[in-house]
């Protein structure tokens, strides 16, 4: 370790970063202590409710970071229309859960299907919302990705910001843009959950953010298991490390970047649902901000690596939560809290927090 | 089963597709109702609320005769009977997914289910009109009908014009025999005679400038734009096409400029009302000192990491300046109205001095831009472009072009900003959303990366093009997400590609004070 | 008196766990034709790159005419006078050709943006020298008729020699040449090794190549170092290194004895 230390050539730009790293931390425990000790303004159970919605969200996150990072890995492209395809999952399990509060119940009187078989109208929307979602990523790899395979790298990026515009917009021209609420069962009402007392007050653990996140952690464990246990995800891993290499050893390379495209859209229509369930409103444009934190995510964690995605999403879900409360910042800088992290981790460690990737420009 | 005949297949269906989410979407009944303007037959009354079912008849038409020539090969190869089957098989698949869609449709209609709280544009009196005003049955078959028809036409249409037929070789010595006369060799060697030059060049002069007056203020307005978002794509351009840095956050620099203008203009809020000119200068070096800030810690990384950071430094400026954090210095989400506008002949700038101001503006971007583009800085950047590690080791300082490049693209933004804001009155912080940054950088990548007519005719296609088909602003959006997707697949190197310039050898004996160069 | 002109004093280039350049010592005196080899991945492009500084070694330092250039960004030491070419050419390909040669003129130009926009008589007098300069070097190289073409519109032949030019472009006091016959045929082989020679007997430079083809290194170098595994093994004129045991094995593979004692070697050096 002191070996590592005495080797560093101390160029005057690595003293100015360190300079400015040094300064921001000093700068933000400053900030942080003083917030949390002398104001007290917000009360334990207020940095709870922070926590809670932080993880919750950070689970939605992170679903769709390790989209961004299967493409990127794969293909090294940004897939700039990945939020979208998040949306249109939200869209197939809000109609889908519209269809069962419309039918009624088997065999019950008055309760439609929605609340008489929650579970199975639940699953249904997940799998649909899934489904399409995949589907849909699958037609963009094949329509407006496959055909640039090989172009220098803004050409493909440009065809992503299309397709998300296009996306976006048949949305909107499809379904009009006005606000949709999700219709949950009365078993996972929005706003109902556990109330857990912190001192005098409580703080509400809700049935929609509790499902949401132990969902997402199951999702997350079965993308892990199939990575790294299954002939597919070696496949998937090969061909992200070297494709001719594994197009030499058989694998069909197409057929996995397309079944990638397959699972990252799963993952990213099931955290659409989740949104759905959880927020409520919806409308053509929700995936457009969480599709570019989801990135920002990948990055922080580390581009390609998917765990990194997974601790990306999770850390950005927190810091969102709870950082413009500890710096004693108004809530309107969350959006702007994402972005600096990013830049700040792009800058002090390229590589992200457990990736290493490359990010500088390679010799 | 044969391999034209798959295609076909598929084609069919894929136009079906296409025909039942042109229907969704409302497009067929705009596009009815266009093609009933040209036809001058739109009588509806409150009487007769109906519309001519014969729009519906020839768009389903039209459909189908696309359908038709992409089913069909280009190169003649296939005989009459095989292009006829092609054109049946295409239409008959796109049929039935039409028909699918209409019958469950037109059926649920009938009985009563009203669509529009999920399909907007599937209201009662569409529904209706989409089935010819009457039963499902009959739609179907009428849609069957007619896209089989005009399927076959486009077809046969197409084996027509292949090569070799008859058509095909009377179109090729036509085309022989007028190019004879339109060479352009000729045209070219015309214009490098002086006193030609010369003519045209003071005849654009004279047509620019009156033009503003005589066009009214829509089109100034209109043009006014074109010309903010050609110095806007020149600035990019330097950036991404001769520099290769994929900045997607170029919105800040031009809200930068915007912002500093108006702020240092208007009576509030903070009442500075200075000089506009000076305004004016200080905006474009205020933008450009963000570029310099901006630039020195991300210079380093690579091209997707640089667009992501650079699209949130573009959010992270918006944010802020609408932020209550920031209200007291930028007036926050309200915005900053009155922005200064300057004086001519003691009245104040009106719509066609602001054009005239502009028209100038963009000629000295272009000059500018063309200096630097053949100049050993523009070929740094160049190098840098396609090579970074090997121009650096080819003697080219990479960190300062790069940082370069990213200040006289912000300088361009903040004169383009200053002035907009000038233009408009007011600005606010929704005028520089990341729309904009995106459209910059689709001017200069669909006009063609690095090539200065291109980045002039992006500016025209990307923001004058809409405005001429106002009718189908809803689709606006829609078709340049797809527009983008197709000219990436199909003309990646832009509507005017940039073409490198050539270099006649210099004779032995004369010694030119110019350096002997012909662009091509 | 002969001057060192790059003096490598024991690097080493690690990668992680990789050890690509192993405590290397060698010396290159000037207007010298000196050769590296050895077998794929001994380490000879990467010690290139220290001395052209793309890498910058862990240990060690490189001396350019006794000043230590080991870090220096790559730009300033193409200011000083090395230049090189690579493995598998990296022109500037959309540039035209003589645009190529005209961007390795940069490091000796020095006209700045402002002037290219106003093009006053100095920026004017110096891209026209540049210009006749690149002609020159065009035809020296033989693509005189080829100036303005794009470079990916090149034949490979052609290729080379124009990145051969641009490395001449900007006056280099060291060439540093990765596989210059790499894909030729043996008339050009011929043609490219009576080129470097004239290269140093006409312009005085400085020439370090490194080469697989035997028939170049032996026929153009006064001094050989061979590496292996990251070491310089064996180092001296072409007669020493082609009956030097050790670089035969490192090629051909080890003799009985050669396994016994490279694995009591490697042994040695482990410890």
């Amino acid at each position: 370790m002191i070996e590592k230390i005495k080797k560093i050539r101390f160029t005057p730009r690595l003293i100015l970063r360190m300079v400015i790293a040094v300064a921001l931390l000093v700068y933000l425990t400053w900030r942080v202590v003083q917030v949390t000790s002398s104001e007290a303004v917000f009360g334990a159970d207020t940095w709870l409710r922070f926590l809670i919605s932080g993880l919750v969200i950070g689970g939605m996150y992170a679903l769709i970071a390790i989209g961004y990072t299967l493409v990127y890995g794969i293909l090294f492209m940004i897939n700039f229309a990945h939020g979208e395809v998040m949306m249109l999952g939200t869209f197939a399990g809000y109609f889908v859960l519209e269809a069962f509060s419309a039918i009624p119940g088997p065999g019950t009187e008055g309760v439609n299907f929605l609340n008489a078989q929650p579970i199975i109208a639940l699953i249904l929307a997940f799998i649909v919302g899934a489904g399409v979602a995949a589907l849909f990523g699958f037609l963009l790899e094949r329509i407006a990705y496959r055909p640039l395979r090989g172009a220098p790298r803004l050409i493909p990026l440009i065809s992503a910001i299309g397709a998300s515009i296009f996306l976006q917009n048949a949305a909107q021209l499809l379904f009009g843009p006005q606000r949709r609420q999700y219709s949950n069962p009365d078993l996972l009402w929005r706003g109902t959950g556990w109330m857990i007392p912190v001192g005098d007050k409580s703080v509400m653990l809700t049935y929609t953010g509790v499902f949401s996140f132990v969902l997402s952690i199951l999702l997350m464990i079965g993308l892990f298991i199939l990575v790294k246990k299954t002939k597919l995800g070696k496949s998937m891993r090969a061909v992200a490390e070297n494709k001719q290499a594994a197009a030499l050893m058989g694998i069909d390379v197409d057929s996995v970047i397309s079944k990638t495209f397959l699972i990252s859209g799963a993952l990213a229509g099931a955290a659409g649902v989740m949104w759905g369930i959880h927020n409520g409103l919806f409308n053509h444009y929700v995936g457009f901000i969480p599709g570019i934190k989801a990135f920002t995510a990948a990055v922080l964690g580390g581009i390609g690596n998917i765990p990194g995605a997974m601790l990306g999403g999770m850390v950005l879900g927190l810091m969102e939560s709870l950082g413009p409360a500890l710096l004693g910042l108004d809530f309107q800088i969350k959006d702007v809290i994402a972005f600096t992290i990013l830049i700040l981790v792009l800058i002090f460690r390229p590589s992200g927090l457990l990736g290493e990737a490359l990010t500088e420009e390679k010799i | 089963m044969n391999e034209s005949l798959k295609r076909s297949l598929r084609l069919g269906l894929i136009f079906g597709i296409v025909v039942i989410f042109f229907m969704l979407i409302g497009f067929t009944n705009v596009a009815a109702n266009m093609i009933g303007d040209m036809l001058g037959n739109i009588e509806q009354t409150s009487v007769n609320p109906e519309l001519p079912v014969l729009n519906l008849v020839l768009f389903t038409g039209l459909m189908g005769l696309f359908t038709g020539v992409s089913a069909t090969k280009k190169d003649g190869q296939d005989s009459w009977v095989q292009v006829l089957i092609s054109g049946l098989i295409a239409g008959l698949s796109a049929s039935i997914i039409i028909v699918g869609f209409i019958l469950i449709v037109g059926s649920l209609h009938t009985q009563g289910v009203d669509f529009r709280t999920y399909l907007p544009n599937l209201g009662g009196n569409e529904i209706q009109y989409l089935m010819f005003y009457t039963t499902p049955l009959a739609a179907a078959v009428r849609f069957i009908l007619i896209m089989v028809a005009s399927s076959i036409l486009g077809s046969l249409i197409v084996k027509s014009f292949s090569s070799g037929s008859t058509v095909n070789r009377a179109l090729k010595s036509l085309q022989q025999k007028t190019t004879k006369k339109l060479d352009v060799q000729t045209l070219k060697s015309a214009l490098g005679n002086k006193f030609i030059l010369m003519g045209a060049l003071v005849a654009v002069a004279v047509l620019m400038y009156f033009l503003p007056f005589v066009w009214g203020s829509y089109w100034n307005y209109i043009m006014g734009t074109v010309a903010i978002y050609i110095l806007l794509g020149l600035g990019l351009n330097i950036i991404v096409g001769y520099s290769g840095q994929l900045v997607l956050g170029y919105v800040a620099f031009f809200a930068i400029g915007a912002y500093t203008f108006a702020l240092l203009t208007a009576p509030e809020p903070h009442a500075i009302e200075m000089n506009l000119w000076l305004a004016m200068l200080i905006a474009v070096l205020v933008s450009t000192l963000a570029g310099f800030l901006i630039g020195l810690p991300i210079l380093n990384l690579r091209g997707d990491y640089l667009a992501i950071v650079t699209l949130g430094f573009g959010e992270i400026v918006r944010i802020l300046i609408r932020s209550d954090l920031l209200t007291s210095i930028t007036n926050g989400p309200k915005g900053v109205t009155n922005v200064g506008q300057p004086f001519l002949r003691g009245q104040l700038f009106n719509d066609t001095n602001y054009m005239h101001l502009l028209m100038l503006l963009v000629l000295a971007g272009l000059f500018v831009a063309k200096r630097l583009k053949d100049s050993r800085t523009g070929r740094a950047w160049i190098s840098i472009r396609e090579d970074q590690t090997v121009a650096q080791a080819t003697g080219v300082n990479t960190f300062r072009y790069k940082i370069l490049a990213l200040m006289l693209g912000a300088a361009f933004a903040g004169l383009s900003g200053a002035i907009f804001a000038s233009r408009n009155q007011f600005t606010g912080p929704e005028d520089f959303t990341l729309m904009v940054s995106v459209n910059v950088l689709c001017v200069v990548i669909v006009g063609g990366m690095g090539s200065l007519p291109g980045v002039v005719l992006g500016a025209f296609v990307l923001k004058g093009l809409p405005e001429l088909l106002r009718e189908l602003s809803d689709y606006r959006l829609l078709v340049f997400g797809a527009l983008l997707v197709v000219m990436m697949i199909v003309r990646p190197n832009g509507l005017w590609p940039v073409s490198r310039p050539k270099f006649r050898k210099k004779p032995l004996e004369a010694t030119p004070d110019e350096p002997v160069e012909v662009e091509a | 008196m002969t001057r060192t002109a790059i003096s490598v004093k024991n690097v080493t280039k690690q990668f992680g766990g990789l050890t690509a350049v192993d405590e290397v010592n060698l010396e290159i005196s000037e207007h010298s034709i000196s050769s590296i080899i050895g077998p794929n991945g001994a380490g000879k492009t990467t010690l290139f790159n220290c001395v052209t500084g793309f890498y910058s070694p862990e240990e060690g330092e490189i001396q350019f005419f006794d000043q230590p250039v080991q870090g220096l960004p790559t730009h300033k030491i193409c200011n000083l006078g090395i230049a090189r070419t690579y493995q598998n050419i990296r022109l500037f390909k959309e540039m035209t050709a003589i645009e190529n040669i005209l961007v390795g003129q940069h490091a000796r130009m020095d006209s700045t943006w402002i002037e290219s926009i106003l093009h006053n008589p100095r920026y004017v007098k110096e891209e026209q020298e540049s210009i006749d300069k690149a002609f020159e070097l065009l035809e020296f190289v033989g693509l005189s008729d080829l100036a303005d073409t794009p470079a990916f519109n090149l034949p490979y032949g052609a290729q080379r020699r124009l990145e051969l030019a641009r490395a001449l472009a900007s006056d280099p006091v060291v060439l540093m040449l990765d596989e210059p016959t790499a894909g030729m045929n043996p008339q050009e082989t011929a043609e490219m090794m009576a080129f470097i020679k004239e290269l140093r007997d006409s312009k005085n430079i400085t020439i370090i190549l490194i080469e697989h083809d035997m028939r170049v290194v032996m026929g153009v170098s006064e001094k050989i170092a061979v590496l292996d595994y990251g070491r310089k093994i064996a180092e001296g004129d072409p007669a020493a290194i082609q009956s030097n045991q050790r670089v035969i094995e490192a090629y051909l593979g080890p003799s009985l004895d050669g396994i016994l004692n490279r694995k009591k070697r490697k042994k040695q050096n482990d410890a």
